[in-house]
């Protein structure tokens, strides 16, 4: 076990697979890391109508992938993310659909297996780090016990671990930052930390929630500089929840956009930011337009996400300056309309 | 002992927005409570109008209430839960010489000014999206018809088309009323879109100010390229080209040592950084920097303008050669006579 967590940190390819561990033949038979199918989140509140958080939500994340999921809030972004470690809380709960990690079906899966495979194999990094940590314990101690727990290494080989892991999210002296307690951290390096914990057993597949939002400009971008390093590194596929498209631009691999729980477009980095094809794309342009008139018309009268408040077919109608009559009476489905590149719209912005 | 503003000095003249921009813990928020006169400075003196701020007057003062007004980050905090929307934005009335008739004719003209409902004033903050409980935050402030408004990061836990909205609204209302703002901001694009003059801190020290365009365009403080470069604007690879980067994070401001406060972290650093702060050298017109290598960051550093670009780009990709048509009506209330918006429940962004 100890030579084979060693090289952890800096191993370029998959980790060793250990007893309970994902598969390799079952990783061949379907080349996604995450595969998530018509997935369907409600929230059931007694006395109204209940709430469609997420509805049909279908995706894909490629090993070493960086999909940028991005919404406005209410649209289901973090409700997705929960989901998919099966932590929604009540009265949310998952209707319908498939999430599969790997090949192996997460719904299905039991609580203590999913309990084993959670900070190994799939982990998850939320905005607020301190929320996080634990204030009373060093965080040596909190960074080592992932470890422990997961890869079953001495609390000496953890420590050394967690040296290693700080190290490799830049935080200088390390040897003596293992001592510090989290009120003594910046809020960078308090998420330098939650990312260090989030990668240390070098998992398959890391879901960031709004990671670096609370950061300023030069740390944000030095923090999202080092976790592509290491996502690249491990081969880590990530799923990269925001709502700054400035972030997502120069971060994602691919962009998915949802709306109030559908996602409505889903493209390569490159093709997106070139053109959006859905018309809630292009609002999300206008949206930074100092042109007042280009963004009036693209921004139109614009209420929040709403749950199931619109009645239209197309939930994107309420909004839309391109609505026809057919989006009043037939909801769209996510087509693709050139390689790689989907849309919910049934009038695609053309270009 | 913790300075948290250091020889800062500015002004603002009616009509005109002034942006404070800088990372968390450079002073900006305290700057924005000493100008209410809600923080007595150390030394110095702070003037609104012919007062001065702090030791006798503060925005409480009689003769003051309702001529300055301060907008939070977070309108969902700044409002009270329990008063109506309309009662809280005629709270700034109360000591003014309103009859009741009066105020009310106020409150609704101010309501239509910032584009929400009349519908909203008997609603109550948690019925409203982010989007209108600032705009309920900003004709609150706005309705004493105030010279000076203070805006502490206004836009800043806003969704990207609330955000749009608030900044329009902004501008229009600095048109209409000719009111000065007090932009405080980490938002640069929002700062490039509404300030006339920029001032970028750090650690409480002002380290370059001028025209909004011109700092924008030529930064010459190295620690203000690094600022603008770490700026992801949404439009792949569009930064500010660079030749270096700042490492680190902002020291803690607890006993600083003397000389520029950025000479831990400054690639352009030298031996006298450490031991005394560059006074201000002109650039240009209005255009102040206090560092000692300006000339050599201006050498190496190309003019560029980002932001000018990422707007070209925008309006490149909006600007799609289609017939637009006019949108089918529709069988659902719109938004005015829908009234209000639910968020759903289990998102836990803020």
């Amino acid at each position: 076990m100890r030579s084979e967590a060693q090289s952890l940190v800096t191993r370029t390819g998959i980790r060793p697979c250990g007893p309970g561990s994902v598969g390799v033949a079952s990783a061949a038979s379907d080349p996604a890391v995450i595969n998530i199918r018509d997935l369907e989140v409600t929230y059931r509140v007694y006395g109204v109508q209940p709430t469609r958080a997420l509805r049909n939500v279908s995706f894909r994340i490629a090993p070493g992938e960086i999909l940028g999921l991005v919404g406005e809030s209410g649209a289901g972004k973090t409700t997705l993310a929960r989901a998919i470690m099966r932590v929604i809380p009540l009265p949310g709960r998952i209707e319908r659909g498939e999430i599969s990690f790997m090949g192996a079906d997460l719904r299905a899966m039991s609580e203590a297996d999913l309990g084993k495979r959670r900070g190994r194999d799939l982990a998850m990094i939320v905005a607020n780090p301190r929320g996080e940590l634990n204030p009373l314990l060093r965080i040596g101690v909190q960074i080592a016990t992932v470890a422990e727990v997961h890869l079953g290494v001495s609390r000496k080989r953890g420590l050394e671990m967690a040296r290693d892991m700080l190290h490799a999210v830049a935080i200088p002296d390390p040897e003596q930052r293992l001592r510090a307690y989290p009120h003594e951290l910046s809020g960078g390096m308090a998420q330098r930390i939650v990312i260090a914990m989030a990668l240390i057993c070098g998992p398959r597949f890391v879901i960031s929630d709004d990671a670096t939002s609370g950061l300023d400009v030069t740390v944000q971008a030095q923090v999202l500089a080092l976790l592509r390093k290491l996502v690249r590194e491990q081969q880590t596929s990530m799923l990269y929840i925001t709502r700054d498209i400035g972030v997502a631009a120069n971060f994602c691999d691919r962009i998915s956009i949802i709306y109030k729980g559908e996602i409505v477009e889903d493209a390569p980095t490159g093709a997106f930011f070139s053109g959006p094809a859905h018309p809630y794309g292009n609002l999300l342009f206008a949206a930074f337009s100092h042109d007042a008139e280009l963004r009036r018309r693209w921004m139109g009268n614009a209420p929040a996400a709403d749950g199931d408040a619109a009645k239209a077919p197309c939930l994107y109608a309420e909004r839309c300056f391109k609505r026809q009559a057919r989006c009043l009476a037939e909801h769209p489905a996510l087509r693709e309309i050139a390689a790689g590149r989907l849309v919910r719209c049934h009038y695609p912005v053309g270009r | 002992m913790v300075q948290a503003v250091n020889g800062v000095s500015f002004t603002i003249a009616p009509g005109e927005t002034v942006a404070l921009v800088g990372e968390s813990g450079s002073g900006k928020t305290t700057i924005g409570r000493c100008v209410l006169g809600l923080v007595p400075p150390t030394a110095g003196s702070i003037r609104f109008r012919d007062r001065e701020m702090g030791r006798r007057w503060n925005v409480r003062s009689p003769a003051l209430r309702g001529r300055m007004q301060l907008v939070f980050q977070e309108p969902g905090e700044s409002l009270d839960p329990r008063m109506p929307i309309g009662r809280s934005i005629a709270e700034p009335l109360r000591f003014g010489s309103f009859d009741r008739a009066a105020r009310q004719r106020r409150v609704q003209e101010v309501v239509q000014r910032v584009n929400l409902p009349l519908g909203i004033l008997d609603q109550y903050p948690a019925e409203l999206s982010a989007g209108q409980q600032q705009r309920v935050a900003i004709a609150r402030a706005i309705v004493t018809e105030p010279e000076l408004l203070v805006l502490d990061e206004p836009t800043s836990a806003l969704d990207p088309t609330a955000r749009a909205d608030i900044i329009e609204l902004l501008v229009r209302i600095q048109r209409e009323l000719g009111t000065a703002y007090l932009f405080i901001s980490h938002d640069l694009s929002a700062v490039y879109q509404v300030s006339h003059r920029i001032i970028v801190l750090y650690l409480g020290r002002i380290l370059e100010e001028g025209a909004s365009r011109a700092v924008f365009r030529t930064p010459r403080h190295p620690y203000s390229v690094g600022l603008l470069s770490a700026v992801l604007l949404p439009s792949p690879g569009l930064q500010r080209e660079t030749t270096f980067v700042l490492e680190g994070e902002i020291p803690s401001p607890i006993d600083l040592p003397p000389g520029c406060p950025l000479a831990t972290r400054c690639p352009f650093r030298i031996g006298r950084c450490s031991t005394g702060f560059p006074a201000g050298e002109t650039v240009g017109p209005q255009h102040v920097v206090h560092c000692f290598r300006h000339e050599e960051v201006a050498a190496r550093e190309q003019a560029a303008d980002t932001f000018e670009e990422f707007q070209r780009k925008v309006q490149q990709i909006l600007a799609v050669h289609e017939e637009m048509t006019e949108a089918e009506p529709l069988g659902v209330p719109t938004l005015a006579e829908h009234g209000q918006m639910r968020r759903v429940p289990g998102d836990t962004e803020r």
